[in-house]
């Protein structure tokens, strides 16, 4: 039996119960103080907006430079691929292979993840709620890693820093990623993954 | 635990003696736990409940480490590189400048959230939390703050940002001759504790000390 059937809600902050007051509109927990809600309030629409901007920032994100690297005044910009290549031809293939998981297959993995937890949401999918609950998971959970690049950017930007000798700059594919990034997060965040169960149950729609 | 998952009438039971998953949102009888025990969602997996001994205690302890070591790990120099006799440092602060000053504002405000101001705003609200369980004061404070801690958690990133230490050592190793700093040392010593600090902070057991009246605190 769902809670909301019992007629309560879990408060999203401190998993408090409260019992649905149905004269009031906007209910608070008794406990924490924080708005309660059967479900989120326009979950799916508002995860779909973030999901939509965070796939249209995911081009320029990979096609833009990151960062320049310049050595004796002559500079070369670097794509996150280019960055991950050059890894590679170095022959250094562990670190090659973290950078292309997190900056690459991560956000590709996330935009197509969410966006698959959505459609399975609105329209029945026959994926079962226990894997979508467990992609959901790993979205959570792997999320924060894609800032991998920004981090290194900011560490290279400060410490090759020897004048016309050498240099590196940031590159502006570096703030569509940045982007990109915090948009999938709030993504994540804003998705109830209470609905996930709730349209295999009751075999009611929630969109 | 799970089998009291499917019993009917649940409806009937007081409010106090049930609790709901807040992923799948499974009604069930609230489980009667042992010290150290975990409940788990019979549905999902969820972890709802961990019964820890003692968080005042210790949380204080790890809050207070972590403090300590927050100043070292991002104003001390991680790292030091030296090319052809000119040597610069890096810490996580002066990388935010660095970005700051090359035109990428915007960056340099995430990198800052991310790597300097959320985990130090964590830890002062896990510090004030803390301090109005054991003394027994202010507890609409601690709550407020307690939520506010909810709300940063997925924000600060340490451990992603050593990751990116890590890449960025192999990736100047070629470059020129570079040498670690005290700063590195005391960035994963900050880690360590901030997730030690998390597993003894069991959310479960704050939230009820926090509601409690005078006297029943542990």
């Amino acid at each position: 039996m769902r809670a909301a059937d019992a007629g309560l809600m879990v408060c999203h902050e401190c998993h408090q119960l409260n019992r649905a007051d149905a004269g009031q509109r906007h209910q608070r927990c008794t406990r924490c103080g924080a708005r309660v809600h059967m479900r989120r309030p326009n979950s799916i629409v508002r995860t779909w907006a973030l999901l939509i901007t965070a796939a249209l920032l995911y081009l320029p994100a990979n096609l833009l430079p990151i960062m320049t690297v310049r050595m004796l005044g002559s500079g070369t910009p670097d794509t996150i691929m280019s960055g991950v290549v050059t890894l590679a031809k170095h022959g250094m293939f562990p670190i090659a292979a973290v950078v292309f998981i997190a900056s690459i297959l991560v956000p590709t993995f996330k935009l197509v993840g969410i966006a698959m937890l959505l459609f399975s949401v609105q329209r029945h999918h026959p994926m079962s709620p226990r894997q979508r609950i467990l992609v959901f998971r790993f979205i959570e959970w792997i999320g924060r890693w894609s800032m991998l690049d920004i981090f290194v950017i900011a560490i290279l930007v400060a410490i090759v820093n020897f004048g016309s000798l050498a240099s590196v700059e940031a590159g502006f594919g570096a703030i569509a990623f940045a982007s990109v990034v915090v948009l999938t997060m709030l993504a994540a965040i804003t998705f109830d993954p209470r609905l996930i169960w709730d349209n295999t149950e009751s075999g009611n729609k929630h969109d | 635990m799970p089998e009291s998952a499917a019993t009917p009438g649940l409806e009937e039971v007081p409010l106090e003696q049930l609790a709901a998953c807040p992923e799948c949102d499974l009604l069930m009888l609230k489980p009667a736990l042992n010290l150290g025990e975990v409940a788990e969602c019979p549905r999902c997996g969820c972890e709802l409940f961990r019964l820890r001994h003692r968080i005042v205690g210790p949380g204080m302890a790890l809050v207070l480490a972590a403090l300590l070591l927050y100043f070292p790990a991002n104003f001390l120099p991680i790292m030091q590189l030296n090319l052809l006799g000119r040597v610069t440092q890096d810490t996580v602060w002066s990388g935010v400048l660095s970005l700051y000053n090359s035109g990428m504002q915007g960056i340099a405000v995430v990198v800052f959230l991310c790597s300097m101001a959320v985990p130090l705003l964590k830890l002062l609200c896990q510090l004030a939390v803390l301090s109005c369980i054991a003394f027994d004061r202010a507890k609409p404070l601690g709550v407020a703050l307690y939520r506010t801690y909810h709300h940063l958690r997925e924000w600060g990133m340490l451990e992603v940002y050593l990751l990116g230490i890590l890449v960025s050592i192999i990736k100047l190793r070629d470059m020129a001759e570079l040498s670690l700093g005290i700063g590195l040392a005391c960035f994963a010593g900050l880690l360590v504790v901030q997730v030690w600090l998390e597993l003894v902070m069991s959310p479960h057991q704050v939230w009820e000390a926090l509601s409690e009246r005078r006297d029943a605190r542990r």
